[in-house]
């Protein structure tokens, strides 16, 4: 029955594609997020709907689509460089039948991005991407927040998130990095959105969804999540106009919520004090250091799951009797083949420094254009007055993302390749805008020009 | 049920964002200060509800 319904949807989807085509570009990004072939048993399955997805999003741009003063941004050819770079250790990987695996899926991931700001030609596309990004994960989100409720409180790998298979956005961390990076963008839905004008129905929809967002680390018991809620706690205060009363709001809130939290929760958050006698803390850093080494002999990086080589040894320490008399005990653990928990280490172990550096570079660049269009749209006149929250609202999701990336391996994570994607259309969209504003009909100039020069 | 309901929520505001997409020709094409002093001038190429 779900296959059908799907099916169904679908099917309507890619119809309003051939009435107006960039919903294919919505389209892919809808499979993408959501893989509805993953929530489905068998009819989907056999079809590669993301494939087919892509190839009419490229179609309906390089056909149909207005290419009138096409602008390219210096971030659309770092990415296509990361691409081939990428291509590069793929072909020279420690792994190569692994490493094949991966770039599988991160080749489309940048391709991708570097493909979709040229398609955001009007504000409406870009608030359409940005839409549907965010439906896409509140499928999840939502089954997410209800359940933690529900349960009493999930637990670090045991939120079941509608599919087995632990990948995606539908991992814990990952999702839970990406609900709370999101929360800046459903709140500018509340004021800014046309799609759906922000009536009340709109906003206690979006403030549903953003508590449900808040949930999801509670849920998923994922200590990054929790470190993502303050950054973006701490974020929001730049806009806000009362700033005591919205920490005053915030400090109460946040002193209600604790009694509500599972204890699986608290128990988890403790650790963060105590990490060297976690294994999971303990083996990151062990990985990292590992990584760092293999770095300094491999400077140009092992290639896509290069991780698979390591050996690590580290010791947990725990604390144990009184205060007064305090004993430590130390366990000696080995390990091997463990992953990166790091997108920073990822990068610097699969793609070395010229990969992290082109990495950091991609991102950071995103954060001070955003910063600059924040900046100059801060006193724009009322028709542009979407502009600079927007912005505001894409650098803080991008810099929550950039914490969680901190401690999770998501340096190709799609979703956020879509969110840079998005924040180089905003870029060149604006950009197209400022250079039509200073256009001016030559019938008006023309007398100017024909007076005789003193 | 729960995974149901959350898929019905989301799915079907999806399904209904872009029918209000469809609705709006301001998807593929913003006017312009160009289009401005053309319509001005009386040569605009597409008048709406025309």
């Amino acid at each position: 029955m779900r296959d059908l319904v799907f099916i169904a949807f679908l099917g309507a989807f890619f119809a309003g594609g051939f009435r107006k085509p960039f919903i294919f570009v919505l389209v892919y990004v809808y499979i993408d997020i959501v893989s509805p072939q993953r929530l489905t048993y068998y009819l989907l399955n056999s079809v590669p709907i993301s494939m087919i997805a892509v190839g009419l999003c490229v179609a309906a741009w390089a056909l149909v689509d207005d290419k009138r003063d096409t602008r390219v941004a210096p971030r659309q050819l770092l990415i296509l460089l990361l691409l081939l770079y990428c291509w590069l250790t793929t072909r020279t990987a420690d792994f190569p039948v692994e490493a094949l695996d991966k770039w599988g899926w991160v080749w489309k991931a940048l391709a991708f991005a570097a493909f979709l700001p040229l398609t955001l030609r009007t504000r409406l596309r870009i608030e359409s991407l940005l839409l549907i990004m965010i439906l896409s994960a509140s499928s999840i989100i939502i089954v997410g927040g209800i359940k933690t409720i529900a349960s009493g409180g999930g637990g670090y790998g045991s939120l079941n998130l509608m599919v087995d298979n632990n990948s995606g956005l539908y991992e814990g961390s990952t999702i839970s990095t990406v609900a709370i990076a999101i929360v800046p963008l459903i709140l500018w839905f509340t004021k800014h959105g046309t799609i759906f004008p922000p009536d009340w129905k709109v906003k206690g929809f979006c403030y549903a969804l953003v508590f449900s967002c808040l949930l999801i680390p509670v849920g998923t018991s994922t200590r990054t999540g929790l470190l993502c809620i303050g950054l973006v706690a701490v974020l929001m205060l730049r806009d806000i106009k009362r700033k005591v009363l919205y920490l005053c709001l915030l400090g109460m809130l946040g002193l209600i919520a604790i009694p509500f939290l599972p204890s699986a929760f608290t128990d988890r958050m403790s650790t963060i004090k105590t990490y060297k006698a976690d294994e999971s803390a303990s083996t990151r850093l062990a990985v990292w250091k590992w990584t760092w080494e293999y770095a300094k002999d491999h400077p140009f990086g092992g290639g896509f799951e290069m991780y698979r080589q390591n050996q690590i040894r580290y010791d947990t320490e725990k604390i144990g009797g009184t205060a007064g008399n305090a004993t430590v005990q130390t366990k000696l653990t080995i390990d091997k083949a463990r992953a990166f928990h790091s997108a920073y280490f990822e990068m610097l172990g699969e793609q070395g420094w010229p990969g992290l550096i082109l990495w950091i570079a991609i991102n950071l660049i995103g954060i001070v254009r955003m910063e600059v269009i924040r900046q100059r749209y801060r006193k724009a006149p009322p028709d542009q007055a979407w502009v600079s929250p927007l912005a505001g609202a894409l650098q803080a999701g991008h810099i929550v993302y950039l914490l969680g990336a901190a401690f999770i391996a998501i340096a190709f994570q799609p979703f956020i390749y879509m969110l840079i994607g998005a924040q180089i259309g905003l870029d060149t969209y604006l950009a197209r805008k400022r250079s039509e504003a200073s256009w001016r009909p030559m019938k008006n100039i023309r007398p100017a020009m024909l007076e005789p020069a003193a | 049920m729960i995974d149901n309901f959350a898929l019905a929520i989301s799915h079907g505001l999806m399904m209904l964002a872009v029918w209000l997409l469809l609705r709006r020709p301001d998807l593929d094409r913003e006017p312009g200060p160009k289009d401005r002093a053309s319509a001005k001038t009386g040569q605009a190429e597409d008048v709406p509800g025309a």
